[in-house]
């Protein structure tokens, strides 16, 4: 039986399956070469990286004095 | 000292072993609760109610998983009863993911002046896009890219089995890059 060809679809599907890791079956393999022909593809695996990236570093210092109110609220301030 | 030691000597009463464990865990804890509720008051209020749990049931920390993972199953739990408590909010329905892999918009995204994500009108826009996440999905996406647990152990945090988190995580990654996409492409 003839193989079907990967799609985009497919590709981008696995990329957000996996990031790029185990791509050890058959099946993967031929991911794998679409993957390096397919610019497009390029592209969405870079922009997912980025967009888990972009939410990494956002990130938030505790606001001032929230640290003494949640000691006063546990009961702990006299231990700090 | 290290966390197994604070955590004994908490256990036994010593209330300085157990501010120092707050004073390790607050600003992970309260990040945490900012990224799922995206308020910074709402996120103080779950950072005390975690800490109030975690002092109140540190006698059943066995040890078997890490502190910080119990702790972040403690904040999940908090942000998930704040978010049902605010039940009239619509959420994207994730049942169908099919149009997430279809690209309406070719946008460089090496051309964007977001060099980093302290810029204000990257952070409306990240705020937006994962806004319309359902908890349960951001929850799964922040535990395991963001904050990198590992798969099981985001499945041991929110008690879901290991082939959930994963489907959960794929339609989170996808849907947020192509909210962003949108945004971006203006």
């Amino acid at each position: 039986m003839k193989k079907e060809k990967v799609t985009c679809k497919e590709v981008m599907r696995h990329i957000c399956d996996t990031l790029g890791e185990d791509l050890q079956s058959d099946r993967c393999e031929d991911i794998r070469k679409h993957l390096e022909e397919c610019s497009g593809c390029q592209n969405y695996f870079k922009t997912v990286e980025i967009t888990i990236d972009y939410y990494k570093k956002y990130n938030v210092k505790l606001p001032d004095g929230a640290h003494e109110r949640l000691m006063k609220f546990l009961d702990l301030e006299d231990c700090d | 000292m290290d966390d197994k030691e604070l955590i004994l000597k908490a256990q036994q009463g010593d209330k300085k072993a157990l501010a120092r464990l707050v004073k390790e865990y607050e600003q992970t804890i309260y990040n945490f609760a900012f990224k799922i509720c995206r308020d910074k008051n709402k996120a103080e209020h779950i950072m005390q109610e975690t800490f109030y749990s975690f002092v109140k049931s540190l006698h059943q920390f066995d040890g078997k998983s890490k502190l910080s993972t119990w702790l972040y199953r403690i904040v999940s739990n908090h942000c998930l009863m704040l978010a049902r408590k605010m039940k009239n909010r619509p959420f994207v329905s994730m049942d169908d993911d099919d149009g997430l892999f279809e690209e309406k918009y070719a946008v460089d995204w090496t051309t964007l002046p977001y060099k980093s994500a302290e810029n204000e009108e990257l952070k409306k826009i990240l705020d937006n896009a994962i806004s319309k996440l359902s908890p349960e999905y951001r929850m799964v996406f922040l535990l395991r890219d963001v904050e990198g647990l590992s798969t099981e152990e985001t499945a041991q945090v929110t008690e879901l089995s290991v082939p959930a988190v994963k489907s959960r995580l794929h339609r989170a990654r996808a849907f947020l890059r192509k909210e962003l996409n949108e945004a971006f492409q203006g």
